[in-house]
């Protein structure tokens, strides 16, 4: 158990709070002013707790190619640094990775066939956008991506939100991830989520989760993430 | 169905970078030459073959450099991932179960430099999983990556003393345990005060010392056999030299964020990481 004798946080019986996109970037905002957390800082958390996240839902054992490929699609803002850094710690945890730096290769465009993707990986992880971003569905070149990524047969996994989805309401012809990671707290978009649902973000302090009054379930020993 | 080989010798999948990656990491020094896509990553194998190495104090300085400097990680990011590492040594070794006092108080000396800014880290998760920490933190850079991490402890409730006790009594009265993080590995020549007496005070104390990197005044090659004795050491990157010279029950390996092509460089012989753990048991 991970609550101290002084923990100020009671045995949560209210219901887990799902965010507004407001909220959401209220949230984000008091961590980097009031708090001091330094954007790097929270990036590199996040994603560090996606890859712990994705090696938890496909572990190296279970994939079913002789390689233990992942394909990493990263965007243009946050939701897509956060993509980068989970890619980093996925290389780490000896996934071989599609992405920059390290060693690893990028792709500078995503093959359109989708039998390709089916083929040479394992499971992908849609970092690409995120409720920060302006929802714009015809903006390329994420259009033709999301358009790609839905009719893809393997595992994929979203980073915060799945990938041009409305940041409040579940997108009826959007994308379909197996794994949804939510960073923080889970957004109102992903209340009715059938897949398996994570939450990381396990360094917010109390005082932010009482604020907004998150409700927040129990994260376990030392683990930086917990299942919804 | 197309393997991953054709894909590349289409040329549709990867760019000229990717291919050059790919064919990096399937050839295999142990194996020889290049091998089929099919065998398992190398890495395992080899790092079993050779023994970890001990890092010089020199040979250490210049692998944080190159990590800012060619890999371009900021030092937030990996001063994050070094304190988690050493919080979950920490939890590992004292879990809050075991711990004897009243409450899971724990007090983390915070020295002026890297090592302290480690162990503000460490205080802020040793907080979220559960434990009590009290933090000293008589010198303080006007940076504010510092100071940043000063108000993220504060924020948490985390309180600061405004001096440490200087009868080792108190702080066995008071606290569970000790994080040692004032020198790192960048140490050398005198302790200057507050820090002699610090180090003078925690020599004396009966309940264990955790130390980050570097038990703190030893010289980082040869050690010291009158300095402190740390109970458990959490060796942040890879283990220095000073680590051999350490009779403590628990060694810890922290800090997974060694790129292998660095790893490969300084021929670092890291045993590989359990699951996706952020820390190894060495001893």
């Amino acid at each position: 158990m991970n609550q101290g004798s002084a923990d100020p946080e009671p045995e949560s019986k209210e219901p887990l709070r799902y965010l507004s996109k407001l909220e959401a970037a209220a949230i984000e905002t008091e961590l980097l002013t009031d708090y001091r957390f330094g954007r790097q800082q929270l990036v590199e958390t996040w994603g560090h707790a996606c890859a712990v996240a994705v090696a938890k839902a496909f572990p190296l054992s279970s994939l079913s190619k002789k390689q233990p490929t992942v394909l990493v699609v990263c965007g243009p803002e946050q939701n897509g640094a956060i993509g980068l850094v989970c890619a980093r710690h996925l290389h780490i945890f000896d996934f071989t990775v599609q992405c920059e730096k390290m060693d690893i290769p990028f792709l500078s465009y995503l093959p359109t066939e989708v039998q390709l993707i089916n083929d040479a990986y394992n499971l992908v992880i849609d970092a690409i956008l995120g409720p920060e971003t302006d929802l714009s569905p015809e903006k390329e070149p994420y259009g033709s991506i999301l358009l790609t990524l839905k009719q893809v047969k393997i595992p994929m996994a979203s980073v915060d939100i799945p990938s041009g989805w409305d940041v409040e309401e579940a997108s009826a012809d959007g994308i379909r991830p197996e794994v949804l990671i939510s960073l923080t707290a889970p957004k109102k978009c992903t209340v009715a989520f059938t897949g398996r649902h994570f939450l990381a973000g396990r360094f917010l302090p109390y005082d932010i989760q009482k604020k907004y009054e998150l409700n927040l379930p129990q994260y376990f020993g030392t683990d930086c993430l917990t299942q919804l | 169905m197309l393997g991953l080989r054709a894909l590349v010798g289409i040329g549709v999948l990867v760019t000229s970078q990717g291919a050059r990656a790919l064919s990096k990491k399937t050839s295999c020094p142990l194996l020889g030459g290049s091998i089929t896509p099919h065998l398992e990553c190398p890495r395992r194998l080899l790092s079993m073959a050779q023994p970890i190495k001990y890092l010089g104090q020199e040979e250490a300085q210049r692998i944080d450099e190159e990590l800012f400097t060619e890999y371009q990680f900021s030092v937030d990011q990996l001063m994050e991932l070094a304190g988690l590492s050493c919080a979950t040594a920490i939890v590992r070794t004292y879990p809050l179960d075991s711990l004897v006092k009243r409450k899971p108080s724990v007090l983390v000396v915070c020295g002026p430099g890297n090592n302290g800014g480690d162990g503000l880290v460490c205080a802020r998760h040793l907080k979220l999983f559960g434990y009590e920490p009290s933090i000293i933190y008589p010198k303080r850079p006007n940076k504010p990556l510092f100071q940043n991490l000063v108000v993220q402890c504060e924020k948490m409730d985390i309180p600061f003393l405004s001096e440490m006790p200087s009868e080792a009594e108190v702080i066995d009265e008071a606290y569970n345990l000790v994080v040692d993080a004032i020198f790192g590995f960048s140490f050398q020549g005198a302790v200057r005060e507050p820090f002699s007496s610090i180090l003078a005070t925690l020599r004396k104390i009966t309940v264990p010392i955790a130390s980050v990197d570097i038990p703190s005044g030893w010289d980082v090659e040869k050690g010291s056999p009158d300095g402190l004795q740390p109970d458990l050491l959490i060796s942040l990157t890879a283990p220095k030299k000073a680590a051999t010279h350490f009779r403590g029950r628990y060694h810890f390996l922290g800090g997974r964020f060694v790129p292998a092509a660095l790893e490969k460089k300084y021929q670092l012989n890291l045993p590989p990481y359990p699951g996706t753990d952020c820390v190894l048991q060495l001893t």
